[in-house]
């Protein structure tokens, strides 16, 4: 059976601004619908602004990612 | 005997084969368990410590989404945690970053996480009270809907969904995540604030849009207004009009009924006033019969004793004229001869006397002119006998005083004739000589006696006779003279 779990390496879609200081939301393909993440930026200082286009670089089990611009 | 053993054997094995049937799907159907999409089967017990499906290392029991599996009774224990969607309503008093007391009437939505961590943390914590996971929900998120609220504003809280959703992440997601629950959405269905702060907010906006409103109603008012008056005076001038026209129409209408009510009369009026014509007519030829028999009976008898009388007077005044005028004519004829005569008679006269005056002027003219003519000889002869003694003189200082004395000649004369002044007549026998010796004595008494004043007075009066002759001669001369000129004028 192929269970479509693994999360990093995804790309997904910025929904809630990614800042410093702040909680960002990526929208993510995953187990054959999408999920919401709670999205950290890779980099120090990065803003991500909703609607970019993201790759997950870390998981944080349950529903965390650090993402990087894609 | 064989057939019916094999057929009684045939069913008892049908029989056996049935009911071994029936005994695996019941067993089957014991041991098979499926998961439905929106539960996660956890299932404890014998040879659940290995590996799940996902997660490489397991907390004892296994978690199976999606399909089925087989469950021994007795020696493994099943237990289904839903995935589905909570909902938890909240209401909470809090405080907004402005401090402004608000109460919040909120829905929070999650679920358990699909993934197999959540759904591990969910099941640890929920399994056997799932249907207290709304309170325990309720109970953690007001909190955290109070922390959200306090770090938002009213405007905030009312407008920006972003940050109200950034904030329940910040908030809430990490604690969630412990949970192993997933919000899906938060939702606030109420703010109510007892200070009237929201009212306030929107008091300027619905002020304005109050006044924009009014201003509108105002606009359109007067607006609606204008056409209604514009129209009713329109409507009014269609009315007068209206009202002209069959005021118009009625006149008509009267006017044509008057005169079709009065046509009856007229046509009588008309009648009588022919019967009045004709009357009139022989009312006026009666008249005139009358005056022809007036004319015949009174007025052409008067007229001929008139005319008879008048033509007698004129007779008379013709004869009377005729008869004036011979007499005038006589008279005047009369007067006409007399004065014709008296006419001729006085010309016969006037000539008689004229020829007479002629004749006498004549002979005097004749007379003087033959006197003038031998005064003027003499006297020619006088001056070249002076001027000879003048030149003769001529060298000499004299000729200076005899001219002086010359100049004073008039004087000198008129001295000497005073002395005839007193003389009433005097006949003078020898002429113009006779008047120089008198004058030449009288001289020569009066003056020095120069004998050359005398010659002096000889050539100037010889001079003086040349150009006024009768003035030397005075009197004498002009006595005369007198009866000729008297008949020339």
């Amino acid at each position: 059976m192929n269970f479509d779990h693994e999360v990093v390496g995804k790309i997904g879609r910025v929904t809630g601004t990614i800042a410093p200081k702040k909680v960002g939301e990526v929208m993510l393909s995953i187990r054959g619908g999408s999920e919401a993440f709670h999205a950290y930026a890779g980099a120090k200082d990065e803003t991500i602004e909703r609607g970019e286009r993201v790759v997950v670089v870390e998981y944080h089990p349950p529903r965390t990612v650090v993402v990087s611009q894609a | 005997m064989a057939i019916s053993s094999f057929g009684s054997l045939l069913a008892t094995v049908v029989v056996v084969g049935v009911v071994a049937l029936i005994a695996i799907v019941v067993l089957f159907k014991a041991m098979w368990r499926v998961a439905e999409p929106n539960e996660a089967l956890i299932i404890s017990g014998f040879r659940t410590r290995r590996a799940s499906d996902a997660i490489g290392e397991s907390m004892g029991f296994k978690m199976v989404t999606g399909h089925g599996t087989f469950v021994i009774p007795g020696i493994q224990v099943v237990r289904k945690l839903s995935l589905d969607l909570n909902e938890a309503e909240l209401v909470v008093d809090c405080v907004t970053q402005q401090g402004i007391p608000v109460h919040l009437k909120a829905v929070v939505i999650y679920k358990v996480g699909d993934d197999f961590a959540s759904i591990a943390n969910a099941a640890r914590r929920f399994l056997d009270q799932q249907d207290k996971m709304n309170t325990r929900i309720q109970n953690v998120f007001a909190g955290h809907l109070r922390a959200i609220c306090g770090s938002l504003t009213v405007e905030e809280l009312i407008r920006e969904r972003d940050k109200l959703t950034e904030a329940t992440r910040a908030a809430a997601g990490t604690e969630m995540e412990k949970l192993g629950l997933v919000i899906d959405s938060l939702q606030i269905q109420e703010i109510e604030d007892p200070t009237g702060y929201i009212q306030n907010l929107a008091k300027p906006h619905a002020v304005a849009v109050l006044k924009d409103a009014r201003v509108a109603q105002a606009h359109a008012d007067r607006e609606a207004t204008e056409t209604e008056q514009l129209s009713a005076a329109l409507k009014a001038e269609a009315v007068r009009d209206s009202s002209i026209k069959q005021a118009t129409y009625q006149a008509d209408v009267d006017r044509a009924a008057a005169q079709a009510k009065l046509a009856g009369p007229l046509a009588e009026a008309t009648a009588r006033q022919q019967v009045v014509v004709e009357e009139t007519k022989v009312a006026q030829l009666e008249a005139e019969r009358r005056e022809q028999e007036l004319q015949v009976s009174v007025r052409k008898p008067a007229d001929a004793a008139a005319y008879e009388k008048r033509t007698v007077a004129a007779g008379q005044r013709d004869a009377d004229i005729a008869a004036a005028e011979a007499r005038a004519r006589q008279v005047e004829l009369q007067a006409a001869a007399d004065a014709k005569r008296t006419e001729l008679n006085a010309t016969a006269q006037a000539t008689a006397t004229r020829q007479i005056g002629e004749a006498e002027a004549a002979a005097t003219q004749a007379k003087g002119i033959a006197e003038g003519n031998a005064i003027s000889a003499r006297l020619t002869a006088e001056a070249n006998a002076i001027r000879a003694r003048a030149e003769a003189l001529a060298s000499n200082q004299d000729a200076v005083i005899g001219q002086q004395l010359a100049e004073k000649w008039p004087q000198i004369v008129e001295a000497a004739a005073k002395a005839f002044n007193n003389i009433d007549q005097m006949i003078v026998l020898n002429g113009a000589d006779g008047v120089s010796e008198i004058v030449g004595k009288v001289m020569a008494q009066g003056a020095a006696g120069l004998g050359l004043a005398r010659t002096l007075l000889s050539k100037a009066s010889r001079r003086e006779d040349e150009v006024t002759a009768p003035g030397s001669n005075g009197t004498a001369v002009v006595t005369r003279i007198d009866p000729g000129s008297k008949e020339k004028s």
